[in-house]
């Protein structure tokens, strides 16, 4: 090492300070085991003494990275500041984050100002555009949401009235008649409980098609408690406290006074990723189906809704994206975002007028 | 495990398999040994992650015990499970001798009605070397058998309740391999020795090409090489790996072929590229400049629909 004087044990504990600082987690046990690790090679020769810090230390190929940037700072104390911006990826995004939800506390506390004629009229105009009466609409929802609210689980639990016996069960239950099969233990298939996660686009280019899928978001959540529904044009809002009350009427007032940023511009990029740092994390994140309902025309960079759905699609079970111009005859995937986002779907529905829409819900149905 | 501690000692006998380890693959398998730690090795689908497991058998000459992962995966098939046809068998002879009978209880849980699943296998394996455990993609399996293993790795032992606990004499050697379709839990990762599996570069793909296939002609296993380090280059869905560069290298061998041209490569393509939409790609492109490893203007956008 480049300095003999240091006992090596404290001039490794001291890198391992600098990783925790860019944001490298360094928990006591994997510590331990790295300690042991280098116990065990021959220190002395650089590589195999970053190896084995290393392969302890890190469990991603972007660590892996930043494990190699550090090293070589601490180290060598060569700064190569131009591989700091790929090295440190997540911690650039975070501050962009940071700087949507500064963005977003603004605007809670000053939101009667913010609120302009303009807000409040079209705010209306989307509960005049509010159909009351379109029955067929609310049974469809309903039976979508019975259909997704669970799945079978590939693995079996102890039911009386199981379908399949369960064999092992049985035997040890009538160890203590003898082994005379007195009682036989049964098994059924263990559900699974969906957690349906809705992010939809409330900006400008999206104006039009708001009623109907609002509606449908309304639906789902009311039937599926456990859902989130997500509104975003260039912020990002959770709406699904609102969402809980009863009537449509109310609902709808409640969510437009909430939602101060319908017809914004788009940062689908920055919506995905406050929902890959905050409610995919909450856990049962294999149970999640994530549903995207936006025409995928976004001011950001299409660079970074790619990285936050390759990120997304790592996590949740099943990405849908609801296009409302997928439908139309003229219809062909041209905006930036929905390319960039294409291929990490699992279902890709259209939304364009009644016929599309019956598409939409028949495939809803097979997530 | 007092055998594989010298890094170089390590490589030489993985070269003796004609398998290519680099010095950090070598120390990771050193230090597992050491630190009786599984690996975790994460890389793209065709890289030789499940090749380093067999290749790890050979070496030590023990059996390579492999757990194929899938949704569901649950104990009964991982660990173990009772051979219930012979313990229904069993009680059956038992009901005409009384003295069976009564003892019937103790002998129904023996051994013999024990089926070991790879896990228990590889606790039990009695020796004189460590087994070989290949956990193969455990990304496919769910949450539930992760925490499961979890436990199991953390102290290489197994209860069944109705014997007792199995506890390893030697711990394995384990490999767990994923292809990153989903992030493991933090937990797991944490209990392994990480390793990033990446492309080969050209060189190592030249020597793996040359170990594996002698028989290849030595200027037409460089333009293959060639080729396939600049194929990487291009967005494809699913960009070739070395599992591929030797199928295709077996293939052109079985073709006597001596030199690559541009219809050869389209005819082979199949081969290499395992998507309708890179093959259709790969059609669009200067093949002249390809094989020349000239890799086309990776700006261009990909066909979407």
């Amino acid at each position: 090492m480049s300095r003999p004087a240091t006992p090596l044990v404290e001039r490794t504990l001291a890198f391992f300070a600098q990783l925790r600082d860019a944001g490298l987690p360094v928990p006591p046990a994997r510590s331990v085991d790295a300690l042991r690790a280098i116990a065990a090679v021959d220190s002395l020769r650089e590589a195999d003494y970053r190896l084995a810090l290393r392969v302890n230390l890190v469990s991603s190929p972007d660590q892996e990275r930043l494990f190699e940037q550090v090293f070589d700072e601490h180290f060598h104390g060569a700064a190569d500041t131009r591989r700091r911006p790929r090295g440190l990826r997540g911690e650039s995004m975070q501050g962009n984050l940071g700087h949507h939800e500064k963005a977003l506390d603004q605007q809670v506390t000053a939101e009667p100002e913010q609120f302009t004629a303009q807000d409040i009229g079209r705010a209306l105009d989307l509960a005049d555009r509010w159909d009351p009466d379109a029955p067929p609409l609310d049974t469809i929802v309903r039976e979508l949401a019975r259909r997704l609210a669970t799945r079978p689980s590939r693995r079996m639990r102890t039911d009386r009235r199981g379908p399949r016996i369960d064999l092992r069960r049985s035997i040890r239950h009538n160890t203590r008649h003898g082994l005379e099969f007195v009682d036989l233990m049964r098994s059924a298939r263990r559900t699974r409980r969906t957690r349906l996660v809705m992010l939809c686009d409330v900006s400008g280019s999206m104006d039009t098609f708001n009623p109907f899928l609002l509606r449908l978001m309304l639906g789902l959540q009311q039937l599926m408690k456990n859902s989130r529904t997500l509104v975003f044009s260039t912020h990002v809002t959770d709406i699904t406290p609102a969402l809980r009350t009863r009537s449509v009427a109310d609902t709808l007032r409640e969510v437009a006074t909430l939602v101060s940023h319908w017809s914004g511009g788009t940062d689908i990029g920055g919506a995905l990723a406050r929902l890959n740092r905050g409610i995919v994390r909450e856990g049962s994140a294999r149970s999640t189906v994530v549903i995207v309902i936006s025409d995928g025309y976004d001011n950001g960079d299409a660079a970074v809704i790619d990285r936050e759905m390759s990120q997304l699609r790592r996590h949740v079970r099943k990405i849908v994206w609801v296009n409302p111009m997928y439908g139309a005859t003229t219809f062909k995937v041209r905006a930036a975002g929905m390319r960039a986002a294409m291929p990490y779907l699992d279902h890709f529905l259209p939304a364009f007028d009644a016929k599309s829409l019956q598409v939409l819900v028949r495939g809803l149905g097979q997530v | 495990m007092p055998e594989l501690t010298q890094i170089t000692d390590i490589q030489a006998r993985f070269a003796a398999e004609d398998y290519v380890a680099d010095r950090a693959l070598a120390l990771t398998v050193k230090l597992a040994g050491d630190l009786q730690k599984p690996i975790l090795l994460e890389g793209e689908a065709g890289v030789g992650k499940t090749e380093v497991a067999k290749v790890l058998a050979r070496v030590l000459d023990t059996p390579l015990i492999r757990l194929q992962c899938y949704e569901g995966l649950d104990a009964n098939n991982a660990l173990y499970e009772w051979n219930y046809a012979r313990q229904l068998l069993h009680i059956r002879m038992a009901e005409h001798d009384a003295q069976a009978r009564a003892t019937l209880e103790t002998t129904i849980f023996d051994d013999r009605f024990l089926l070991n699943r790879p896990l228990l296998a590889a606790i039990r394996h009695p020796g004189p070397r460590p087994a070989v455990l290949l956990i193969d993609e455990v990304d496919r399996a769910d949450e539930e058998f992760e925490a499961f293993l979890l436990e199991v790795l953390s102290d290489y032992q197994v209860t069944v309740p109705e014997i007792g606990t199995f506890r390893a004499a030697q711990p394995p050697y384990v490999l767990l391999t994923s292809n990153r379709t989903r992030e493991l839990n933090d937990a797991l990762k944490r209990r392994c020795l990480y390793l990033w599996v990446d492309y080969p570069s050209a060189e190592k793909e030249r020597e793996i090409i040359s170990r594996r296939l002698p028989a290849l002609d030595a200027q037409l296993a460089t333009a293959i090489t060639k080729t396939m380090q600049t194929l990487r280059e291009i967005d494809f869905y699913k960009r070739p790996g070395i599992a591929e560069t030797l199928d295709w290298s077996r293939a052109l061998l079985g073709l006597g072929v001596d030199a690559l041209t541009p219809a050869l490569l389209l005819e082979t393509a199949g081969v290499i590229l395992k998507h309708r939409d890179d093959v259709a790609r790969l059609r669009d492109t200067d093949l002249d400049r390809l094989l020349a490893g000239e890799a086309p203007d990776p700006t261009s956008s990909r066909q979407v629909y």
